[in-house]
């Protein structure tokens, strides 16, 4: 885990967010980089920073939480969550996993990116969905986008959790 | 209990959807608060921009 507690690197001043400053922030710093600061990008180990990856795509923004990025957990959570709320609530298509052409497939990863969300929007669904209308059409896209966005979200995290951003 | 659907005109669907992705992309994106702003709002001209302009492009073809 990171001993960062303070979200500062030496030399550089306090970071909003708990961000730790990528290598190609630092390059761009005029002076020498110090070596503690190149050892403080990789905070986390490859498994754990898997396990932070993980995390992150089960339950939207928990990825950053684990690494006090607060701002960006904060944001991911709600926009993941708003957009697999309203897709829901306009009937939009949430794909199974007995899809009957690839296009189902590839709606099923889309929708199961948002993790356990995706079986909050199930419940969410009581009446199924309904694409006869544009709304559910709309519903969709919203519920295929959640998921997509949280599985970058939590690509985020995992290289952030491997000193890769920041 | 009374099921409630959403309804939203294409106009509102598209902006819930350019505020929503540019709020993320700027929280991603970014770090310092004044970059995310200045990021966010240029993601959503952008994706307004775009949306209406696709919009208008097909407008020959939909009748």
């Amino acid at each position: 885990m990171s001993d960062n507690t303070t979200n500062e690197v030496p030399g550089h001043g306090p970071l909003p967010d708990g961000g730790l400053e990528t290598s190609a922030d630092i390059a761009g710093h005029s002076g020498p980089v110090p070596e503690a600061t190149v050892a403080q990008l990789k905070p986390f180990g490859e498994t754990a920073a898997l396990a932070v990856g993980v995390a992150g795509w089960f339950i939207p923004g928990m990825g950053h939480a684990l690494q006090r990025m607060w701002g960006r957990a904060l944001a991911c959570f709600l926009t993941v969550g708003l957009l697999m709320f309203v897709g829901a609530k306009m009937r939009g298509n949430l794909f199974s996993s007995g899809g009957n052409d690839a296009f189902d497939s590839l709606g099923y990863i889309a929708d199961l990116g948002t993790g356990s969300f995706y079986f909050v929007a199930k419940s969410l669904e009581k009446e199924g969905p309904d694409v006869s209308h544009a709304d559910g059409d709309y519903g969709t896209r919203f519920l295929a986008t959640a998921g997509v966005l949280n599985l970058l979200a939590a690509l985020h995290a995992y290289e952030a959790a491997r000193g890769r951003k920041g | 209990m009374v099921e409630f659907g959403l309804k939203l005109s294409h106009l509102q669907a598209m902006l819930l959807f350019a505020v929503v992705i540019s709020i993320a992309f700027g929280f991603l994106g970014r770090r310092r608060p004044a970059d995310r702003v200045k990021y966010i709002i240029w993601s959503l001209f952008l994706f307004l921009l775009i949306g209406v302009g696709i919009g208008w492009a097909m407008y020959p073809f939909s009748r």
